[in-house]
């Protein structure tokens, strides 16, 4: 059902992930301006992207002995990372390159963040930002596991790990419906490796913004944009993953990708917005005394169902 | 075999030789860890375009994990803080010499001396099933009893290295509740 | 032209000097009605916006946190609150200036010359590496001149590096004024101690947040109305602090701008629903309980017995159940707001943080129950338990003190 795309896909795929983070970045950016009692219009969504021309100038700036190499590495890896990830992600019935792996292959990308984020806090040798590194180990250590039994059962329902079959696997019933667990686990996982509103543990403003704390100009612009396409990337899987892809009624099926993933998007920004942050602490015990087992019996449900078959 | 394979094995396979060999040069606890990381990871990649993806990504994805984690211990506990100050990663010289160029023969001499089976039939569309089928087939057993004894092993070790035990927690009748911890978790157990 | 693209829309670094409380309102305000975000370090910053009287003592600690700011950027002060508009304006066209620019590379270049800057990797005075514990490696050269750690038992009987990490008296969202050092080993405190709080250079203004209470003790007329009106803004002043120091940028701005608006004059039958829906949501969160709970417990006798005796003691407990005190605090004064009748003596009414009495101004008791409920916790922790409290280092200034006739 699924196909790889041709040659300029390469490129699209990148370009529609650039333009759907921008487009939480607006409309984060108009809530926001609601709140705070501006006007909530087209120009409010597009103040955020006044950073841009700022970042791109401002001087890079040293702390002493920082690990330069390590710490630009770090840096890079988030948001390529998150650019990667789209390859498997179908659009419609196309995506770039529908890997045999692309489940296997997402969550490794997803895990380079690990390296990305701890990196970028231990680079500039300062004692606010390593702690902000340290702190997304400990929340991916939490959020990690669950999120992997959460696309285990989505893998298990349709006996593949190519994210085509596991979108045509969901004929007539969205794994969403039969596997909420899982689905709201996945969600979670999103903001945990998009390090976003209540998983924004590792830029917390009580560390003066943690690994960001000593990013400027464009390290700043990159681990920002790495944060929202993230946020992006997980909303796009999440279709093929657990809304039948682009499966729906009277419209194409690009059409209905599109319109699924911009639903999760709301929904993630909503949730940015509506949950205060969840310290690693908490939600390390939360998550292996209550999701993990949870997430294992949620494995089981299709595992059962496809014995049954 | 292709062209595009092996190209693919060359941008591969030299750079995980190299980050393999900066591993022993470099004198940075965290650049070393990562130089070992980038190594493994062009591991996944050969083993990949070899044609087993699933394991293939499975390396890539543990070992990211893995490296990241033994980063931090390594610089916890190294005994020049932090592991800031450059350092040789190189202990026992000769032993370590020895040890190395006899593996590295023997592993040498492996590949010339075992008959390697020829390539009997296409190549199937998915090999993370046939490499599921090799594995969990024949060797279930193996594998659960493996996968037991490694969490045996993990939550063993962790309970022989923490100090505080149950009685800590619980107070001496283990009615305590909430327990006495440095830091209450998010249960509040 | 593209350094003026650049300065569109700058972040600003807010930096509060002791007595500057309400020029960092009137900045707060003007920051969001701009949108001009609040930066949370000064690497990610352009403007550097100094609020409150110039403070010598603090003079040194300024001009680093200056030179940390990443080129192009702009410093301007505004001592009082009805500067900061000005200062704002001159700070975005010094940022487009082409030749201000020049200026400040041509500066750092000679800096750099001359040793560099200083580490840093807070906005504390004294960098990651001052006080390192004991040097006991002369000669060795440490990397980028930086001492090593010393090392100490840690609360699981491992031996640790020990860092001292500064907490003041510039960050964002703490108390201005208050200057925590800590002993650090991983993110766990193992020592907190207070440095004395920096009196400003000139005569010091009344504290803010006291002032009905301090006019009424002189005398003045103060009506109940406005006494209220002025608790509740406090009380929305340090929840904002502690949601933003909590994680909550969403609410955090719900409250700042009710609490601008309450000390702008809105009339209270039009603060009274939307007051009610802010405590509402932030009190019924339970994800923000469920964060917050069991940390910096503070009984309601140990309060008394350090002498607190505001919301902090009659909370009893930890961070969240003080939050929820503010909360209340608010709702029970949503109906007095408008009230037009004399403010009684301070005994009756409570000024934001306790009872006022001049010569042992509410703010110190909950300055000294510091130290003993930072230690042992974590840094996060840390700053939530200081948020919670939110002691005003303006009521501890020693002018003041001199200033008013002992009431008790």
């Amino acid at each position: 059902m699924t196909e790889s795309g041709a040659w300029w896909t390469l490129l699209a795929a990148p370009a529609m992930l650039f333009c759907l983070a921008a487009l939480a970045v607006a409309a984060n950016s108009v809530l926001d301006a609601r709140d705070a009692g501006r006007s909530a219009g087209p120009a409010a969504a597009m103040r955020p992207f006044l950073a841009l021309p700022r970042a791109l100038l401002t001087q890079p700036r040293r702390l002493p002995a920082p690990d330069v190499l390590l710490w630009r590495a770090g840096i890079a890896i988030v948001p390529v990372a998150a650019v990667l990830s789209t390859l498997v992600i179908p659009f419609g019935n196309v995506a770039v390159a529908d890997l045999s792996v692309g489940v296997l292959w997402f969550n490794a990308m997803e895990v380079l963040t690990w390296a990305g984020l701890w990196l970028a806090g231990w680079g500039p040798n300062a004692a606010f930002s390593l702690v902000g590194g340290y702190r997304f180990l400990a929340l991916g250590l939490a959020y990690e596991l669950p999120l992997m039994f959460a696309l285990i059962s989505a893998a298990t329902g349709a006996q593949s790990l190519r994210v085509g079959d596991i979108a045509a696997a969901q004929q007539g019933l969205w794994y969403a419906v039969w596997m909420p667990v899982a689905f709201v686990v996945y969600l979670a996982g999103v903001l945990a490796f998009g390090f976003l509103g209540p998983f924004a543990y590792p830029t917390g403003r009580d560390l003066a913004g943690g690994v960001l704390s000593d990013a400027s100009g464009v390290e700043w612009l990159l681990l920002q944009a790495g944060r929202w396409l993230w946020l992006a990337a997980g909303a796009a899987m999440a279709v093929p993953l657990f809304l039948g892809g682009g499966a729906g009624p009277l419209l194409p099926a690009w059409a209905w990708s599109l319109i699924k993933t911009l639903a999760v998007l709301a929904v993630l920004v909503v949730a940015v917005r509506r949950l205060p942050l969840v310290r690693a602490d908490r939600y390390v015990e939360l998550a292996w005394v209550v999701l993990i087992p949870l997430t294992i019996a949620q494995t089981l449900v299709p595992a059962l169902v496809d014995l049954a078959r | 075999m292709d062209v595009t394979s092996t190209v693919l094995l060359v941008f591969l396979g030299v750079p995980a030789l190299v980050f393999g060999v900066l591993v022993f040069t470099l004198n940075s606890m965290a650049r070393v860890t990562f130089a070992l990381l980038a190594s493994l990871v062009c591991v996944g990649g050969v083993v990949t375009v070899l044609g087993l993806p699933y394991l293939g990504m499975v390396i890539v994805l543990m070992m990211v994990m893995e490296m990241v984690i033994m980063a931090v211990f390594m610089i916890a506990y190294m005994m020049n803080p932090a592991g800031l100050m450059p350092m040789s990663m190189l202990h026992n010289k000769r032993g370590a010499l020895v040890i190395s160029s006899v593996v590295f023969a023997a592993l040498v001499a492996g590949i010339f001396v075992v008959p390697w089976p020829g390539h009997a039939g296409a190549l199937p569309r998915d090999t993370t099933f046939q490499a599921g089928m090799a594995l969990m087939g024949p060797q279930m057993l193996t594998m659960v009893t493996l996968g037991f004894v490694l969490l045996a092993t993990m939550v063993g070790a962790t309970v022989l290295a923490t100090r505080r035990g149950r009685y800590d927690r619980f107070g001496d009748d283990l009615d305590q509740r909430p327990a006495r911890d440095p830091a209450g978790g998010g249960v509040g157990r | 032209m593209s350094l003026r693209a650049a300065a569109a829309r700058p972040r600003v670094l807010l930096t509060v000097l002791p007595g500057g409380t309400a020029a960092r309102l009137a900045a707060e305000r003007q920051l969001r009605l701009r949108d001009w975000p609040l930066a949370a370090s000064p690497a990610q910053a352009d403007l550097l916006l100094v609020a409150g009287p110039d403070c010598p003592g603090l003079r040194a600690p300024l001009e680093r946190l200056w030179q940390d700011l990443p080129t192009p950027a702009a410093r301007v002060s505004a001592p009082g609150a009805d500067a900061v508009q000005a200062a704002l304006d001159s700070g975005r066209a010094q940022l487009g200036s082409r030749e201000g620019q020049l200026d400040r590379i041509r500066a750092s270049a000679g800096a750099h010359r001359h040793g560099g800057r200083p580490a840093k990797g807070e906005e504390g005075p004294g960098g990651v590496h001052d006080g390192h514990g004991p040097h006991g490696h002369g000669g060795m050269e440490m990397p980028g001149g930086l001492s090593m750690a010393g090392v100490g038992e840690d609360r699981d009987g491992l031996t640790l590096d020990q860092l001292h990490l500064p907490l003041g008296p510039f960050l964002a969202d703490w108390p201005s004024g208050l200057t925590v050092h800590l002993v650090l080993q991983g993110d766990v405190i193992q020592q907190a101690n207070l440095a004395d709080p920096i009196a400003p250079g000139g005569e010091g203004a009344a504290p803010f947040w006291a002032q009905p209470w301090i006019q009424a003790d002189a005398g003045e007329p103060v009506t109940a109305g406005e006494a209220a009106r002025r608790r509740s803004a406090a009380h929305l002043d340090s929840l904002s602090r502690l949601l933003s120091v909590a994680g909550w940028p969403a609410q955090t701005v719900v409250a700042r701008r009710l609490r601008d608006d309450l000390l702008a004059g809105a009339p209270g039958p039009a603060m009274a629903p939307r007051l009610e829906r802010f405590t509402r949501r932030v009190g019924r969160s339970r994800t923000l309980a469920w964060a917050t709970r069991g940390i910096g417990e503070l009984s309601t006798q140990g309060g008394k017995q350090a002498g607190v005796s505001g919301p902090a003691a009659r909370a009893g407990g930890d961070v969240t159940d003080r939050y929820r005190q503010w909360l209340a605090d608010i709702r029970r004064d949503l109906g007095r707001l408008d009230q037009p009748a004399r403010l009684q003596a301070a005994e009756a009414e409570e000024s934001p943080r306790g009872r006022w009495r001049a010569q042992h101004p509410p703010s110190a008791a909950l300055v000294t129950v510091l130290p003993a409920l930072l230690t042992g916790a974590e840094l996060a922790a840390a700053r939530l338990i200081v948020a919670s409290l939110d002691p005003d280092m303006d009521e501890l200034l020693p002018t003041r003190r001199e200033v008013r006739a002992p009431h008790d």
